[in-house]
């Protein structure tokens, strides 16, 4: 059934998910039993969609009562401790690692026959130990695995092979994209980064694949497909297939539901290959600089509890105030997560911003609370009294909110303001303005000296390769040097990482390769990749992301839908001048129409694709939805995207605010220190 | 001509009527006897099956003829398969509502038979039934459970995965001199839990019994000998020792109502079982007694053993020459035809048979019923699904065909689509096909199941035609057909494959891989190859390829389906069967396989890993894998070793000459760092980068020691004073620091200025600001804005005021003025007013 909306409704995504686990977990357990999930097998995104082992947590999203489950809970670090549990759930991705340690645990829960008291445990292979006072005799565990997002035939061979599958009830929770925002749609695969560049191992793809077609299939067939990049070709030619074989096998579909839609517009697909650089650089806007500095993971900070204030927040009351003596409690037990959204009202006004401009908008906000609680004296009668009072809620919860962000905006200066932070920042900005790259050398000599972190020497160096095409041999080998009597040999393998992924390459190797490379010195020019003049408080273009760096990623995207103001660009003329300045190009070109010399010098296949359908089924839908002017862009990362090019699209979006309407999707969010350290060898 | 009454074979029970009608006649020879058959019918008037029952005397028979079989015959009693049966004792029967036929045997096999054509899967019931033994098995309709000898319940609640589950143990709540005399279960879709509930009778009593406990239900009835749930699951009947039968709620709260069927419990029924959801019917050999909801009773008598069938809206009795369908008339229906019914539809019926005797009443009927014209209509149209007769039928739907004529507005929606599904129930109801489906039946079975049941009778035509007719999709219907010609054609493989594909292509949704997987179980491969060829889904075809050994090309579809899954499948079974030189030739030029063999052997097979680098010649990659052995490894002398053969792997090629260079340090340095652990005991170093080892000599005191590192490395003068600065800070030697400030010429040709503000910095970082403001007055070279700056950052506002005081800036100490507190602020005030002295 098509729905009658202009957009893409996220929050169904989201509902359906959450019922289809709750299905699922129903199905499992028999009445009135407890629902044991395995905590550290676990993907951190699923410890997301079922709350932590927190007493409480559990009922928020699965009111277990009504659907005969009585508890449910996290078993932590395969520990089955707890006898009355007769249900335990894997919820787990369907990894090959994954399934080999489901096979491990469950047998060693067999061999477990005696009780035994003892904390022992054995570190080298965690996975593998049960704490074996599970076992009582005559007690019979179920097993459930739920592979996420399908069952696959590798797990299940591999658990046949092992001797376990007919022991263990199996099932798939087919969770795909995971609304982190109304506008922002992921996958969530956090390893995507790694398997697509690094190992070759596309299987990402053919899930982003697989959530994009159920979006089609909701919503109808992209009318264009336009991407740039060779694993967005993949996409493409995988959604394309899909299509093709959905065409051939589903007969029982209504006939519009595989033709062009009417609610959305093209489908834009972006290759992080294409552009490495982006996520290289410091991001310079505040949900940018939080990830950079403290981290988000789906959407959520882990802080010192100290940050938030009184437990009040969540109402999820932490043991550790009460039981252990505050120096005893560790630092790991203080740390909270906390949900980082656009629930939170006074969030969604700073998250895209400057970082610069930040502690200027909380001193407003505080300056205005401050006024609005002070309205309680002019409060006179019984009446406004009790219109104050039923404010006080709302204002109690900003209050809360300016104290979290004044908290964190402090934390991050910390941070900024150190001298090895701004030490990297202007190296940076050097190389991506187009300096002599040989004049930063000593500069990041210092830095190693000085033990920055790796991942932001490594990040300026592969910023230098990328500009430069390549460091010269000599400089590299000297920086190699640097970098493995710094941070040790074993570096060797993350150098060598690093030249797969052709982020930190010498200038001989590049010239003798055929493959094409984004040629940013090039790009700068005809892209603006530079903008000089950034006005942070009232941003005028979306360089402001990086204070004065232009995502290469997104000014793609702008070239497919922003051309006017690109083509003005490229002709050197200043974008904020009105129209009318004679521009040549025809601005209802659609597709790349108008930059195909600017994509040569981009990385990776260009292609832009229509998807047509049956005549009368395009015509009936546009009947029944009636044609609409506005229409739904969708953006989709191959490989991760950072949260400066979301901020920078939402600035887009808001310029297009009456003809589209972005939704940005990926396949996770990235940013440098996560693609170096997806070169790292993992500890 | 004449036609039956609509009103023929209605009996009157209490203020209901309850009609029988005979659906088929002459099922079997009259000289074939039921009574030595165990006969189950599935549910939605489907197929019965027959098996001798063991416990029954057997006329003597030649062997020829007593061999065992299962015969599956359609309603009408035509012979549709016979299984023959060599499996040992059945002890259970049973259908699914997808009419799968199940059959328990006593060592706890269960084959389900899942067409009715004798293809079937087979599971093993496990949990010690294999040596205690199967005793019976009650069935619904997507599962069933069976008791044990040793009064064990296991569940299956699924066919397509069977996980049989071991249910509560009720042995502890029957005393030690009782037995089970009778139990059935509540199916899990009219349960609290939603899994199976079993009641057992034992005693007086009745347990319920689920997957975690069992409950004594305390009755001081029984014992009882049938126990019966309704279709609906809200109520249970239970017959006594003494021939007395009760229906209760199935919660056991209320008792509904008694009847005694005054046997005293010489004879009791052999079989109780509900029709519909009101009334009862017990069954002895030739004769049935229905009570009503009160306890009224309806007794019926035929000349031969009588088998029941239950249905959700009534029961089937069978016997040898005829089969009937008892139930409760219809609401509707009963208001039409009733004797003296003034019910509008009833009306308006007459008022067609007036139309067709062209009498004027017609008019004054309608006239009549004017204001309920379209509840009238609406009646008829109900009435005409419940009846069997077409006559009755069409005369229903013209007299609702007339009432809507004359209805100025009225959606002809229902008309029509009862229309249709009336022609679709008389067509399978005609004896040939033999399905006795009723229209509630039909409403819950779906008309996709009653195709599947159409084309498992192998009734394809009529399958494809009832699908078209009701806008269903068709390919289940095709792909059948083309498999079972695939199985029973006895044409050359060209002339199927043909015939199969003209048929089929252009239509939507055919799977040939379906078909193809027939043909090649039938061990036909060659025509399963020229099928597979027509499948339209790369993925779809792997398995069939990997079974037909058609390995590469199972491979490179695989690819092309782009499911890295299905490749690494493939991968797998290939690792498995090939030589791992063959294997590897066959990845190698895959680069899609080849990554993904890589990258799961990384993390759990290296060896093949180096196998696989070694005969690519991959030396440098094979060289790594060795690194990250020697990395994860604890012994030192094997970390070594390691070493030495990864950099013996690359010192060939020129290219990484730097790598293997490093390797070789890389041991040298552990070697070194093995030394110092030695003399210096109270510090690990092994692990350490170079830089880490030089800043922990210094900051523990050992110069001599760094400079040898310093040396023996070539770390270049600049990096090491770094170091050095970095651990003096960190050793908070801030003498020494001070000591090395004052050598005006800085020793690495640094300006002294970099070389003051790194002190400062460092000193600042290490949180000593006292040692940090030393170094601001040397720094004589900068403007004095940022020594003010760095003042304030040494949080000392006093000489930042005095540095702005020099340089005669008010702005700045206005500035100062705002951030000061205390003496600070007194003093800056102080330097203020002398800057301007008004």
């Amino acid at each position: 059934m098509a729905p009658h909306s202009t957009t893409i409704d996220t929050a169904h995504i989201k509902a359906t998910a959450q019922k289809e686990l709750l299905d699922l977990l129903v199905a499992v357990s028999p009445a009135s039993s407890t629902l044991a999930f395995m905590w550290n097998l676990a993907d951190r995104l699923f410890r997301y969609v079922v709350p932590p082992p927190t007493p409480g947590a559990a009922e928020l999203l699965i009111a277990g009562q009504d659907h005969g489950i009585d508890k449910i809970f996290w078993v932590e670090e395969n520990v089955v401790a707890d006898v009355t549990q007769k249900n335990v759930v894997f919820l787990v991705r369907c990894t090959v690692r994954n399934a080999l340690a489901i096979a491990a645990i469950y047998r060693s829960s067999l061999d477990a026959t005696t009780y035994v008291t003892g904390e022992e445990r054995s570190t080298d292979k965690p996975t593998a130990h049960v704490k074996s006072n599970a076992k009582i005799p005559g007690q019979q565990f179920e097993y459930n695995v739920l592979f996420v997002p399908r069952r696959t035939l590798v797990c299940e061979k591999i658990l046949e092979d092992e001797g376990v599958l007919g022991d263990l009830t199996i099932g798939e929770f087919p969770l795909h994209f995971i609304p982190l925002e109304p506008d922002l749609l992921s996958l969530e695969l956090e390893d995507a980064f790694e398997e697509l560049y690094l190992r070759k191992d596309h299987t990402s793809i053919f899930y982003s694949a697989r959530a994009l077609m159920n979006i089609q299939r909701r919503y109808g067939l992209f009318p264009r497909i336009i991407g740039k990049g060779d694993c967005a070709r993949r996409l493409a030619d995988a959604l394309i297939r899909m299509r093709g074989e959905e065409d051939a096998s589903d007969s029982s579909s209504s006939p519009f539901a595989l033709a062009p839609s009417s609610v959305l517009g093209e489908l834009i697909v972006v290759d992080r290959e294409s552009d490495f650089m982006t996520p290289l650089l410091t991001q310079l806007t505040y949900e940018g600089l939080i990830d950079e500095t403290i981290g988000i993971h789906n959407s959520k900070i882990e802080v010192d509890s100290s940050l938030v204030g009184g437990p009040q927040q969540s109402g999820v009351a932490t043991a550790s105030s009460s039981s252990a003596s505050p120096a005893a409690a560790s630092s790991q037990q203080k740390k909270r997560p906390i949900p980082l959204n656009s629930e939170d009202k006074l969030f969604e006004n700073l998250r895209d911003t400057n970082f610069a401009i930040v502690g200027n908008l909380l001193n407003k906000v505080a300056r205005r609370l401050n006024d609005d609680y002070e309205g309680r004296h002019q409060a006179k009668t019984v009446s406004e009294i009790r219109e104050f009072v039923g404010k006080l809620g709302s204002l109690q919860q900003e209050h809360q909110s300016l104290r979290l962000h004044t908290g964190l905006a402090e934390e991050i200066m910390k941070h900024t303001r150190s001298d090895i932070f701004n030490r990297i920042l202007e190296v940076q900005q050097n190389l991506a303005a187009g300096v002599d790259p040989s004049s930063q050398h000593d500069a990041i000599e210092e830095l190693i000296a000085r033990n920055a972190p790796l991942e932001s020497v490594l990040r300026l160096l592969c910023i230098e390769s990328l500009v430069g095409q390549g460091l010269k041999p000599k400089d590299l080998d000297n920086f190699k040097r640097e970098i493995l009597q710094g941070y040790g040999y074993q570096h060797v393998l993350t150098l060598a990482a690093l030249e797969k992924l052709q982020l930190l390459q010498s200038r001989t190797s590049i010239t003798s390769s055929t493959s094409t490379r984004t040629n940013y010195a090039t790009l700068r020019k005809s892209l603006k990749l530079i903008v000089d003049e950034v006005n942070e408080q009232n941003p005028d273009d979306i360089a402001y992301v990086y204070s004065g760096y232009a995502p290469l990623s997104v000014r793609l995207v702008q070239c497919v839908i922003q051309k006017p103001l690109m083509t003005r660009g490229r002709r050197g003329e200043d974008p904020s001048t009105p129209a009318g300045a004679g521009a040549t190009v025809n601005w209802a070109a659609t597709g790349w129409r108008g930059f195909e010399d600017v994509l040569k010098s981009v990385k990776g296949k260009t292609f832009d694709e229509l998807q047509r359908g049956e005549e009368k089924a395009v015509r009936a839908r546009n009947l029944l939805n009636g044609a609409n002017e506005k229409r739904v862009t969708v953006v989709f990362f191959v490989g991760g995207c950072t949260f400066t090019e979301i901020a920078a699209l939402r600035f887009v979006g808001r310029r297009e605010e009456g003809k589209r309407e972005i939704v940005i999707c990926t396949t996770g969010i990235i940013n440098g220190d996560r693609m170096m350290k997806a070169a790292m060898e993992k500890q | 001509m004449s036609h039956n009454s609509a009103t023929t074979g209605w009996e009157r029970v209490e203020d209901k009527y309850y009609r029988t009608i005979q659906l088929y006649s002459a099922l079997w020879d009259p000289d074939f006897d039921l009574s030595d058959y165990i006969v189950v019918g599935a549910p939605y008037g489907g197929a019965l099956a027959l098996y001798k029952d063991e416990t029954r005397i057997q006329a003597y028979r030649n062997s020829q003829q007593s061999k065992s079989s299962i015969d599956i015959y359609s309603a009408a009693g035509r012979l549709i398969r016979r299984i023959s049966w060599d499996k040992g004792s059945i002890k259970g029967l049973g259908w699914s509502e997808d009419e799968k036929l199940l059959v328990v045997t006593e060592d706890g096999v269960v084959r389900c038979y899942y067409d009715l054509q004798g293809d079937f899967t087979q599971f093993s019931l496990g949990n010690g039934a294999e040596e205690v033994g199967v005793k019976e098995c009650r069935f619904y309709p997507t599962g069933f459970v069976a008791l044990l000898r040793n009064n064990r319940f296991i569940s299956v609640s699924r066919y397509d995965e069977p996980r049989p589950r071991l249910l509560a143990d009720p042995v502890p709540f029957i005393p030690a001199t009782e037995i089970i005399h009778s139990w059935t279960i509540l199916p899990p879709s009219y349960t609290l839990s939603r899994h199976v509930e079993v009641f057992v009778s034992t005693g007086t009593t009745i347990l319920i019994v689920d997957a975690t406990e069992v409950l004594d239900q305390m009755l001081q009835n029984g014992p009882f000998v049938h126990i019966s749930v309704s279709p609906n699951g809200k109520y249970v009947t239970l017959c006594s020792v003494e021939g007395k039968v009760w229906v209760i709620r199935s919660d056991f709260q209320e008792k509904l109502s008694e009847y005694d069927t005054g046997t005293g419990g010489e004879e009791l029924p052999r079989a109780v079982e509900w029709c519909g959801n009101d009334s009862v019917v017990l069954a002895w050999d030739e004769e049935v007694h229905m009570i009503g909801p009160r306890g009224s009773v309806l007794k019926h008598y035929y000349d031969n053993f009588v088998h029941l069938a239950p249905e959700i809206d009534g029961i089937r009795i069978i016997t040898t020459e005829k089969c009937e369908f008892l139930q409760k008339v219809p609401d509707g229906t009963e208001d039409i035809f009733k004797i003296g019914a003034t019910a509008p539809a009833s009306i308006l019926l007459d008022a067609v048979d007036q139309l067709e005797r062209k009498s004027p009443k017609a008019d004054d009927n309608i006239q009549l019923i004017r204001a309920q014209l379209p509840e009238a209509v609406d009646a008829c149209i109900k009435a005409a699904g419940h009846e069997f007769s077409a006559h009755w039928q069409k005369q229903l739907l013209k007299a609702a065909s007339f009432g809507k004529s004359v209805l100025e507005l009225y959606s002809s929606d229902e008309f029509v689509e009862m229309c249709e599904t009336l022609r679709v129930l008389n067509a399978v109801r005609f004896y040939e096909v033999g399905l006795t489906i009723t229209y509630d039946q039909f409403i819950q079975l779906t008309p996709e199941k009653l195709i599947q049941r159409l084309v498992n009778r192998q009734q394809h035509l009529l399958a494809l035609r009832v699908s078209e007719y009701l806008r269903l999709p068709t390919d289940r219907i095709y792909i059948h057909w083309a498999c079972m010609k695939v199985r029973m054609s006895a044409d050359d493989e060209d002339a199927i494959c043909r015939m199969v594909v003209a048929k089929l292509t252009g239509k939507r949704g055919i799977s040939f891989e379906e078909i193809a997987r027939t043909a090649y179980d039938e061990g036909r491969g060659r025509l399963a190859t020229q099928l597979l060829n027509y499948e339209p889904r790369a993925g779809r075809q792997v398995p069939l390829l990997l079974n037909m050994e058609e390995d590469e090309i199972a491979l490179d579809k695989a690819i092309e389906s782009g499911d890295t899954d299905l490749v690494f499948f493939v991968l797998l079974h290939l690792k498995k069967k090939l030589p791992l030189a063959n294997f590897f030739r066959m990845i190698n030029n895959r680069p899609v396989a080849s990554s993904l063999i890589e990258s799961s052997a990384r993390e759990t097979d290296p060896e093949l890993l180096k196998d696989f680098y070694y005969q690519d010649d991959r030396r440098a990659d094979g060289a790594h894998v060795i690194l990250r052995d020697s990395l994860a490894q604890k012994d030192l002398s094997l970390k070594m070793e390691k070493l030495k053969l990864a950099s013996k792997l690359l010192a060939d090629a020129k290219e990484h000459a730097l790598e293997a260079k490093a390797l070789d340090e890389s041991a040298k340095l552990l070697h070194m760092q093995e030394i110092f652990e030695k003399d210096l005991q109270q510090e690990r170093f092994v692990g350490d980068s170079i830089n880490e080892t030089i800043f922990k000599l210094i900051r523990m005191g050992y110069s001599s020691r760094a400079n040898k590192v310093k040396s023996e490395f070539k770390v270049p003068e600049k990096r090491f004073w770094w170091l050095k600065l970095r651990a003096l800070v960190a050793k908070r030697d801030w003498g020494e620091i001070e000591e090395w400030g004052k050598t005006k010429k800085s020793p690495i040709g640094w300006e002294v200025l970099t070389l003051l503000l790194a002190f400062f910095n460092e000193c600042l970082a290490a949180g000593n600001t006292k040692a940090a403001s030393i170094f601001i007055p040397k720094c004589t070279n900068l403007p004095p804005a940022d020594r003010m700056d760095m003042w304030v950052r040494c949080g000392n506002m006093v000489k930042a005021g005095e540095e702005a005081f020099r340089a005669k800036d008010a702005n700045a100490l206005e500035l100062l003025r705002s951030k000061a507190a205390g003496a600070a602020a007194l003093e800056i005030d102080r330097l203020l007013k002398q800057l301007r002295p008004k």
